[in-house]
């Protein structure tokens, strides 16, 4: 796997091809998502990341044709996410009036999220392997036992 | 002169001079004090930046809005577009983990839908108890999602995109600060690690995935894949939900 991995770098494609297959990818997303009606809204990026997985899974894309350039801009993706948060400044009237709610009412969305989206996983994968019958991975059994009681 | 200097202002290297400086401003802080949660680069580089349009406002006597649109905006929204690539790049760390995602992508899809949906009914709520108006529980709604996806589904519900992408980056904050505390006393150790994964990547984006990384392979995998199905979900889910409760 390690080898392969090395391999795949070595033969990895020209930047500007990489850059070529993320255009393609998102002027295609942008012709889909302009076929949705507007009561449905569908991000052009969530259809360009759903589509650039199909491509990798059917091996149209191999990785080393995009994963340099990928992971270049997923290390970037922090900054890039500037402009989002200064957009604030054109609403500080909203902020003005009920900005101390909306945080407080963000910290607790987000525990919110993780213990619904934790828990929900965790009766759901319960099921699943009580149907299937096999033991869940990387979970040692005393460890399991607790999680009975937890959820009961 | 003066007016020359000026009109140049209105170009995009504005915004992105603000934007790279009030960053690094937030990455030399976050280094000094050791990954001090509150000196997270995103969050001070957007407050700084919030802040200096204001400083700015004040001494031109304009308004921070239109400081914002006239000076900020063009460099701002340059910026802004690299975030179609930058979700778009997601689905690398998905393919690499395809094998967990391949053996359960039906509990995946699941989770996900169901979790989302009680998730929108307890924030609904929470929202009420505060008395926010609509406009900003309906920003409220999709903040599960990343917020490249996050921010036009709030559009779509007239929800504002400013308030969901605040969200967005203060769960990272959250998830940042409280996860040590919340994995150990919601024993997120101990049940299905496909579960933790996705809770800690729903939460926590970017961040909850780096964390989950730390307690093991399949959550961290997990939290990686939740990027993008959490954000196939809120994108049907928010609509259906806001048009049939709000």
């Amino acid at each position: 796997m390690k080898n392969q991995h090395r391999e795949g770098e070595k033969k990895a494609a020209n930047i500007i091809v990489q850059m070529g297959i993320f255009a393609v990818v998102l002027f295609v997303s942008q012709i889909i998502s302009s076929m949705f009606p507007k009561s449905l809204v569908v991000p052009t990026p969530l259809i360009g990341m759903a589509l650039l997985y199909i491509l990798l899974e059917l091996k149209i894309v191999k990785l080393e044709q995009v994963e340099r350039f990928g992971d270049f801009m997923i290390g970037l993706i922090a900054f890039l996410f500037v402009p989002s948060g200064v957009q604030l400044a054109a609403h500080l009237n909203i902020m003005r009036q009920e900005g101390l709610q909306d945080v407080i009412v963000i910290i607790i969305s987000t525990i919110i999220l993780l213990v619904v989206i934790a828990y929900t996983g965790a009766l759901v994968m319960k099921i699943h392997h009580k149907i299937t019958n096999s033991q869940p991975d990387q979970q040692p059994k005393e460890v399991i036992d607790h999680d009975k009681h937890n959820l009961v | 002169m003066t007016s020359t200097i000026l009109s140049n202002l209105t170009l995009p290297f504005t915004g992105i001079l603000i934007s790279l400086v009030a960053y690094m401003i937030g990455m030399w802080l976050s280094k000094k004090s050791n990954g001090f949660f509150l000196f997270n680069p995103l969050l001070v580089g957007m407050l700084l930046g919030i802040f200096t349009l204001m400083i700015w406002g004040k001494l031109t006597h304009m308004d921070t809005a239109a400081v914002y649109t006239k000076y900020y905006l063009p460099g701002g929204n340059l910026i802004f577009w690299f975030l179609n690539p930058a979700t778009v790049a997601f689905a690398i760390p998905i393919y690499r983990v395809s094998k967990v995602f391949k053996k359960y992508w039906f509990d995946i899809i699941v989770i996900c839908f169901v979790g989302g949906f009680i998730s929108l009914a307890l924030i609904q709520l929470v929202c009420k108890a505060f008395g926010l108006s609509t406009a900003s529980t309906a920003s409220m709604l999709p903040q599960a999602a990343t917020t490249a996806v996050a921010m036009p589904i709030a559009a779509g519900v007239h929800g504002v995109p400013a308030i969901t992408a605040m969200a967005c980056i203060l769960n990272a904050v959250v998830i940042y600060a409280l996860s040590g505390i919340l994995i150990k006393y919601l024993g997120l150790r101990k049940i299905s690690p496909v579960a933790t994964g996705l809770g800690l990547g729903s939460a926590g984006h970017t961040v909850g995935s780096v964390k989950a990384l730390q307690i093991g392979k399949v959550q961290g995998a997990m939290a990686g894949v939740s990027v993008l199905i959490i954000s196939l979900a809120m994108d049907i889910l928010v609509p259906l939900y806001a048009h049939l409760f709000m």
